[in-house]
Parts: structure tokens; C-alpha cells; sequence
């Protein structure tokens, strides 16, 4: 495009700029827009920041508990157990995606995986069905339709008014003209996204990377552009206003408010995955073959018993040199995980397995797509929900294991097979309050921003062919106007 | 009468030659059609997954009674099956079901530390919703009407048949009132049917079925008359259009978001984290305070036990049992401060509602297929009263009688058997359940 033709381009976009500061519905419009994105991003910056803090405190004081406990039995404190809480990550100020759904604080104990407890939605007002006062959800939805509310009548306007063939036999060619329109969209979608990009730097500041700030307003930025191709093409094509206005609102409630709802339900129906529950019954088939770590006598831990009495060659347990019913918990917590861990594997499988299929709804609506994007960008999606799920595992595994080893090493065998027998026999079964600093600190970080932007690139991929779809159309259309 | 048929024949005709109006309402009959088929399976899919547990839960109780013979050891590995089936109408409307939990298995343990677990499905497509009949009536189909009748006088207008049109019309019903009705039975029957259908194959009662027909009919029109009234002097459709899906958005989206932003603002609930948390400290404390102290709180709430609380040794299941029991009683002011806290944001959800017909709708819709909160809550409290006649039938067995024979195990209670009627109010966990149904 020669300089000549860019600026023509220009005075399109400026004389359409001209046209909305005289109009009442555009400028009603975009003053709604912006006020809505500007309330958005304050209050869920405002709600996430308290959510952190509380979250900072909350795990503060349950570790200090854990550690303050008195003197007792080591098994006790594998009972009293731990909590961890995920602390939100700085971009989920503007998405906190999955943040109210999965709850964000889990319990920590012996012999069990805990699902992650008090997800919000079970205080909620139901009032939030259709949608919540995020920037995600203003972007993602309301956004598009005051881009179309704003610029439906483009191009069809021009026709309709019969000023086109005069523009047109000027010398503006009709690519330009769709150009200029298009042009003068995109500065108000910079508008639209500039609260978002200043919130979005500012998070940089509380450590998130630039290149997760860079890929969350690029993705944000690419999701508009679908929107303003859309609406020049549906402008150029059609003869009457009233025409293009129609098929846009109709595209973009199938787009942006049915197609979601179908990805999900559709995932749901293709991917049936067994609830907890369900699956608790499988599981505990097999922890019973592995016997009760709680039982030193039970039969499944002979051929451990033979093993270890042959390892420090005595002859009974009693003459061990440490303490067999720890060793007994040890040896059935590491079975027993791993047995856990095999299922919690293919839950997780089969979740992953049901996002990919809702994503792939990414390439029918460009709205899926940007909603998968910036969940993954922000990193409030399943995949990193999963991995807390599987941090605090390990964070459990290693307290336990803590403990048991300071049941097997503190605690002498026969004070412990002694403990119910009275108050002061229960008083000799217990260690010092001390072995309690087994808890390792716990901070969750979530994924590192590469690992999010390799996530997100089906996404990208899914925004760009529409864009390039789109553009392939309006040159089309746009050679072809009258 | 052949007259107003008349009519109506040409203007059927006449919106079948219209290719957009034609396509919008393909369209419309197969979202609807979607919507209706996914509640389908997705309640089957719930009948199936308790109709399984239910088999798997029997078997594993037997395993248990099969391998203990102690009441302690009993009440400590039996878990008992509790669920709230969907009910017929669910399909149309799936509510909060995703978000409340319908099943969970309880044992005789402090029921605090069991009732907030969540047998969650995938949250991300939780977030997305669901797409089910009420959806697609309360949040769509004010659209699809805006779209159908926005442009009924403008468009004539705009092609400049207007005045001809109204000048050469027998009457004002021969030309508009026809269009209207065409259309609106077209959007109706498109929406409707799938519902209809659904109906049939899930055996919904007639009444109900009566009942939503009425209120999608009563919704629908009002949107109608709302697009017709505000389209009839204007000349720019799509000026009549913005007008309408503005006022849609803000009854459908900004009120109702504004309205949760202040009601969990005023409304102060414990935090879900701290009952357990209470809970939990009670339990575990208990192992190391005196017997009597535990005992002299269980008693305190449960004397028909003081005669029977002395202990022969360190430990014995009903001082065990016991201290979880103190444990719920410790979290119980919180626990009861959160269910009303909860009970407290669905009603003035209720007021806001009033001032916005799509989740007016949503609400009517949900509490006639009890998938809406309501229906949660009262199924936690039904959990509390199999979980309390648990404790009576264990009790008696803990502190006086010993083993229980295996035939004894026969009465043991099962969630079905003892499910409480709509009107009962047992108290649970020594705090009065009140409950403002």
C-alpha cells in the first residue's frame, strides 16, 4: 500500500470517527464500554488482592499450628494434618478463571487425597449464571457486541445513503475504504484495551513475566481484530443495515454466548468421567490388598516383617532396633500413594482429555479460543489447577513420611505397643514437640510464563487462521463493491 | 373465521420466503434441540451413577459387616451412600447441581469433616455453563424475538411499502396482528417442541409441563410486545434493535452482576475454611485433653449418656465417637452462621431477580425442578438427619450393649429408609436447623 493510499485510509478512519462523535448510540456505547471494563478490571483487581492476602494468612497460621502442637504420638499428627492454600497468580486479577469453581485450599492428611475444598461458588447468589464482573467475561462478550453496536453500518450505511458509488467513482478503491473503516475500530478496540494493557503491566511489578503480560493483551488484541473483520465483512455484504445488524447480533450470540456452552457440554457428553466417588470404590478395592498401615499385625506386612528381621538379623520384632509399627506406617503410606496417585493420574487424564475437546470449539468460535488462551496465559486453567493438586500431594507425602520417620526412629517399640494401656503409659508413647518442623514451607508459583505461552499456542493458531479467513473474505468482497 | 385463516396462510407464506427469518429459526429449533437432547444425557448419566453406587455401596457395607464384628470398628469403615436424584423436569433445567454436590458417602465421623467435600467435575467446563432448555429460553430467546420483531415497521418503512401497506389492509389485525402471530407461534413452536419431546421421554407430570409452558409463553410475549411497542414509530430497525439488546444486556448481565457484587457484600458468612478447621482442632485436641472433659461436654448435649461414659481403658470407640461428636457441636454456631449466610444471599437474589425476567425465569424454572439451591440445601439437611439417626442407631451398641449381632445390622439405617419428609425438623448436632423454606 503506497503512502498516497495509506492516507486515505487515515481520512476514512477519521471522517468514521467524525460520523460516531455525532452520534448519540456510539458515543452512548462506547462511554458504557469503557466504564464497564474500567469497573471490571478495579473490582476483580480489588477481590483477588484480598484473596491473596487472606490466603498468605490463612496458610501463615495453619503452619504455625502444625508446628505449635504439644508433645504427642507422631501418628496423631499425621491425623491433625495440614492445610495448603493456592495463593492466585497476579495476572488473575484480570481472569480468575477457574479460581471459584475449583476452591483453592486443601486438607493434608494421612491415608488420603483430599479434593480441593470451598470452591466460592457455594456461597454464590446464582445471580452470576450468564456471567461476573471480570474483565475476561466484558472482554470476551460484551465487548464484541458494542464493537458491532458501534460498527455495523461500516460500510452498509455508505450504501444505503448511496454515497458508496459516488466514493468509489472518486478514486477510493474499495479495499481502502474497508481499510479506513476498519481502521477506526481498531483504535476503539485500543481504547476497550487499554485498561486492561496498564492493569496488565502492572502486574509485572508483583512478578509476573513480561512475555505472559505481552501474550495475555497480543491474544486479547487478535480476539477484537476477528471481531472487527467480522463486522466489516457482514457490512460489506449486505445491502441494508438493518441486514448486516441482524447477522451480526445473531453471530454473536452463537458465537459468543451458545458456542461456549456447547463446547462444555459437548466435552462433558463425549468424555463421561467417573466422579470421585465412583472411582473411590476402585480405589479402595486395592488398598485393601495392600492391608491397614494402622495394624502392625496385618497379614499383608509378614513378608516386609521377614524382610526386615533378616536385614538387622534378630529374630523377633521386639529386638529391632527400631520401632516396627512405624516402619509399618511407612512402608503402607508409600503403597498406599502410590496407589492414589495411579488413580488421581487418571482422573486428571480424563479432565485434560475433556478440556482439549471443549478447546477444540476454539476453531468454530474465536470466543473458545480467547477463553482457553487467556485462562492458559493467566494461569487459571485445569493444567494448573492440576499441578497444585499435585504439589500439595507431594507436600503431603513428604509430612507423613516426616513423621513416620520420626515415629520410627523416636518412638520405641514397646512404649508404643504399651500406649492405651494407661494415662502414663499413653504419656510414654509421645515425642517432643520439636520433630513437628518436618512441614516444608509451601508457596505455590504457578507454571513458569513458557510454559503457559507453549499452552496457549493452539489458541493463537485458532485466532490467527480466523483472521486470515477473514481477511481472505473482505479482499474478496471488498474488489467486488458496489 | 376462514378469514383470519386466510391471513395467517399468506403471512406463513410470506415468512417462509424471508431466508433470514427462515434461517433464525432453524437455528433456534436446533439450539433448543441441543439443549434439550445434552439435559437428556446428562441426567440419565446422573440415574446411572447413583443406580451404580447404590449397587457398589451394598456391597462394600457387606464386605465391612463381613469383616468387623465391633460397633466401633462398624461405624468407622461402613460408609453410608446419600444422594439427591434429579427429578424429572431436571433435563430442562440443570441448575445448580454442578456446583452443589448431589452424592457423598458419610461414615459415623464428626459430619462437618465430611460434608463440605465436593465430588466436583472438571471445574473448566463448569466455568463455561451448561447449555440447557432454561438457558436457551430466559438468556436466548428474548434475542431471537428482539431479531424476529424489531424491524416489523421499519421495514416497511425503510422499503417505502408502509402507508400502501396500511391504506390497503382490510384491518390493523389483517396486516400486523397476522405477522405478529405467525411469528410468534413460529419462535414458539421452534423452541418449544425439543421441551415437549423431552417432556415425553422423561415422564415429566403434566402440571409441571402446563406450568413452564405457561410461564415461557408469559416471558416470550413480553419480549414480543416489548420489541413490537418499541419498533412502532421508528425508521432505522437497527436503531430499534441496539435499543432492545441494550436493555437485554442490562437486565440479563448488569443487574444481575451488580446485584451478586452487593449482596456478597453485605451479606458476612464464615469462611468455609474455618468450620473445618474448628472442627478439626476440637478432634484433635480431644486425643490429648482428660476423658472427662470430652465426656462432660458430650453429656452436656446428650444426657441420656451420663450413666454410661465411664472408661475401662486409654481408649474405647465411644469416647472416640464422642469427641466427634463435640467436634461438630464446637463447629456448629459457624457451620449454622454459613447455611444462613447462604439461605440469607439466595433470598435477596430472589428481590434482585424481581428486576430481571431472565433470571426470574431461571429461578421459577429451577425451583419447580428442585435443581436450585433451595433443593441443595434441603439435601445437606437431609444428609444431617441420616447422619443423626446413624448416631441413634449406633449409640445405644457404643455405650451399653457391645457388639451388635449381625442380625441387629439389619435395621442399620440406609439414607433411603430414613429420608425426611419436606416438613420435618430434627435437630442436628445440638443446634436447631432453621431452615426459612
Amino acid at each position: 500500500m503506497s503512502i498516497n493510499n495509506f492516507s486515505k485510509v487515515v481520512i476514512v478512519a477519521k471522517d468514521e470517527w467524525r460520523y460516531w462523535l455525532r452520534s448519540k448510540l456510539a458515543m452512548t456505547v462506547l462511554a458504557i464500554g469503557l466504564v464497564l471494563t474500567l469497573a471490571s478490571v478495579i473490582v476483580t483487581a480489588i477481590t483477588m488482592m484480598e484473596l491473596s492476602h487472606a490466603r498468605h494468612e490463612l496458610q501463615t497460621t495453619s503452619d504455625k499450628s502444625f508446628v505449635n502442637q504439644p508433645d504427642r504420638h507422631p501418628h496423631r499428627m499425621v491425623h491433625y494434618g495440614h492445610y495448603a492454600f493456592r495463593t492466585p497468580s497476579p495476572l488473575s486479577t484480570l481472569d480468575p478463571g477457574i479460581d471459584a469453581y475449583t476452591g483453592n485450599s486443601i486438607f493434608l492428611e494421612g491415608h488420603r487425597q483430599n479434593s480441593a475444598m470451598f470452591a466460592d461458588s457455594r456461597q454464590g447468589t446464582a445471580l452470576t449464571k450468564l456471567g461476573s464482573l471480570t474483565p475476561a467475561f466484558i472482554v470476551q462478550t460484551l465487548a464484541p457486541l458494542l464493537l458491532i453496536l458501534i460498527g455495523y453500518s461500516g460500510i452498509s450505511r455508505e450504501r444505503e445513503l448511496q454515497t458508496l458509488s459516488y466514493l468509489l467513482s472518486q478514486g477510493t478503491s474499495g479495499v481502502t475504504l474497508i481499510a479506513g473503516k476498519g481502521l477506526a475500530l481498531l483504535s476503539v478496540v485500543g481504547l476497550i484495551l487499554t485498561p486492561l494493557t496498564v492493569s496488565a503491566l502492572f502486574t509485572v511489578a508483583a512478578g509476573e513475566s513480561l512475555l505472559a503480560v505481552v501474550s495475555f493483551v497480543v491474544g486479547y488484541a487478535l480476539y477484537l481484530t476477528v471481531w472487527v473483520l467480522l463486522i466489516l465483512l457482514a457490512s460489506s455484504v449486505f445491502s441494508k443495515n438493518s441486514g448486516s445488524f441482524t447477522a451480526l447480533a445473531f453471530v454473536w450470540i452463537l458465537l459468543c454466548i451458545v458456542m461456549p456452552r456447547v463446547a462444555s457440554t459437548s466435552a462433558s457428553t463425549a468424555v463421561p468421567s467417573a466422579g470421585k466417588i465412583e472411582t473411590d470404590f476402585a480405589v479402595k478395592a486395592q488398598l485393601r490388598k495392600l492391608g491397614d498401615g494402622h495394624n502392625a499385625n496385618d497379614p499383608a506386612f509378614m513378608q516386609f516383617k521377614q524382610s526386615l528381621l533378616k536385614k538387622y538379623n534378630v529374630k523377633s520384632i521386639d529386638e529391632l532396633p527400631v520401632n516396627f509399627r512405624g516402619l509399618v506406617a511407612s512402608e503402607s503410606e508409600a503403597k498406599l500413594t502410590n496407589v492414589l496417585n495411579k488413580f488421581a493420574q487418571q482422573r486428571m487424564q480424563a479432565e485434560l482429555k475433556q478440556t482439549k475437546v471443549s478447546r477444540y470449539f476454539g476453531w468454530v468460535s474465536p470466543m473458545v479460543a480467547i477463553r482457553s488462551l487467556s485462562m492458559i496465559v493467566v494461569g487459571t486453567s485445569i493444567e494448573t489447577h492440576h499441578r497444585f493438586l499435585r504439589e500439595t500431594e507431594q507436600l503431603r507425602f513428604d509430612f507423613v513420611q516426616g513423621l513416620n520417620k520420626v515415629h520410627v526412629e523416636k518412638l520405641s517399640y514397646q512404649d508404643d505397643m504399651n500406649r492405651n494401656a494407661s494415662t502414663e503409659a499413653t504419656k510414654q508413647a509421645r515425642v517432643s514437640a520439636q520433630n513437628w518442623q518436618v512441614l516444608q514451607n509451601f508457596t505455590f508459583n504457578v507454571d513458569n510464563a513458557q510454559v503457559r505461552a507453549q499452552r496457549s499456542i493452539p489458541a493463537f493458531l485458532q485466532l490467527f487462521i480466523w483472521i486470515a479467513v477473514l481477511l481472505g473474505g473482505i479482499k474478496f468482497v471488498g474488489r467486488r463493491l458496489l | 373465521m376462514s378469514y383470519v385463516f386466510s391471513q395467517l396462510i399468506r403471512e406463513w407464506r410470506f415468512l417462509l420466503r424471508q431466508k433470514y427469518l427462515v434461517i433464525l429459526l432453524a437455528c433456534t429449533f436446533a439450539i433448543s434441540g441441543f439443549a434439550v437432547f445434552s439435559g437428556l444425557s446428562e441426567v440419565s448419566q446422573q440415574q446411572h451413577t447413583i443406580e451404580r453406587l447404590k449397587t457398589a455401596d451394598l456391597t462394600e457395607l457387606a464386605n465391612v459387616q463381613n469383616k468387623y464384628s465391633d460397633a466401633g470398628s462398624l461405624a468407622y469403615y461402613s460408609f453410608h451412600l446419600t444422594y439427591s436424584a434429579p427429578s424429572n423436569l431436571a433435563f430442562a433445567a440443570l441448575g445448580e447441581r454442578d456446583i452443589y454436590p448431589w452424592k457423598h458417602r458419610l461414615n459415623l465421623l464428626a459430619l462437618e469433616g465430611q460434608i463440605y467435600e465436593s465430588d466436583s467435575q472438571n471445574a473448566e467446563l463448569a466455568q463455561a455453563g451448561k447449555i440447557d432448555f432454561v438457558f436457551v429460553i430466559s438468556a436466548l430467546a428474548p434475542v431471537i424475538v428482539i431479531l424476529l420483531f424489531h424491524d416489523l415497521f421499519a421495514n416497511e418503512r425503510t422499503s417505502a411499502r408502509h402507508d400502501l401497506l396500511v391504506t390497503t389492509a382490510k384491518s390493523y389485525f389483517a396486516l400486523w396482528g397476522a405477522r405478529i402471530a405467525v411469528r410468534l407461534i413460529a419462535v414458539i413452536v421452534c423452541l418449544m417442541l425439543p421441551f415437549y419431546v423431552g417432556t415425553f421421554l422423561s415422564h415429566s407430570a403434566l402440571a409441571d409441563v402446563g406450568f413452564v409452558t405457561f410461564i415461557c409463553v408469559i416471558y416470550i410475549a413480553f419480549w414480543t410486545l416489548l420489541s413490537v411497542w418499541w419498533g412502532k414509530n421508528a425508521n432505522s430497525a437497527p436503531r430499534v434493535a441496539s435499543t432492545l439488546i441494550g436493555f437485554w444486556v442490562l437486565v440479563a448481565f448488569i443487574i444481575p452482576i451488580l446485584g451478586d457484587l452487593v449482596i456478597n457484600k453485605t451479606v458476612h458468612s464464615p469462611k468455609g475454611g474455618d468450620i473445618v478447621l474448628t472442627q478439626r482442632e476440637a478432634v484433635n485436641d480431644a486425643w490429648d485433653l482428660p476423658k472427662k472433659t470430652t465426656m462432660d461436654a458430650f453429656v452436656a448435649s446428650n444426657p441420656q449418656w451420663k450413666d454410661h461414659v465411664d472408661m475401662q481403658s486409654e481408649f474405647e470407640w465411644k469416647w472416640y465417637y464422642a469427641f466427634q461428636q463435640v467436634g461438630d457441636e464446637k463447629a456448629g454456631e459457624l457451620s449454622h452462621a454459613y447455611r444462613d449466610a447462604a439461605h440469607t444471599k439466595y433470598q435477596l437474589a430472589g428481590i434482585v431477580s424481581w428486576f430481571s425476567p431472565p433470571l426470574l425465569l431461571q429461578r421459577s424454572f429451577t425451583r419447580l425442578a428442585s435443581t436450585d439451591a433451595l433443593a441443595a440445601f434441603r439435601y445437606e439437611y437431609r444428609m444431617r438427619g441420616f447422619h443423626k439417626s446413624l448416631r441413634e442407631f449406633y449409640y445405644p451398641w457404643l455405650f451399653i450393649k457391645g457388639n451388635p449381632p449381625k442380625a441387629a445390622l439389619k435395621s442399620m439405617p440406609s439414607f433411603k429408609k430414613t429420608m425426611l419428609n419436606e416438613t420435618d425438623e430434627p435437630d442436628v448436632t445440638g443446634v436447631k436447623l432453621k431452615e426459612n423454606l
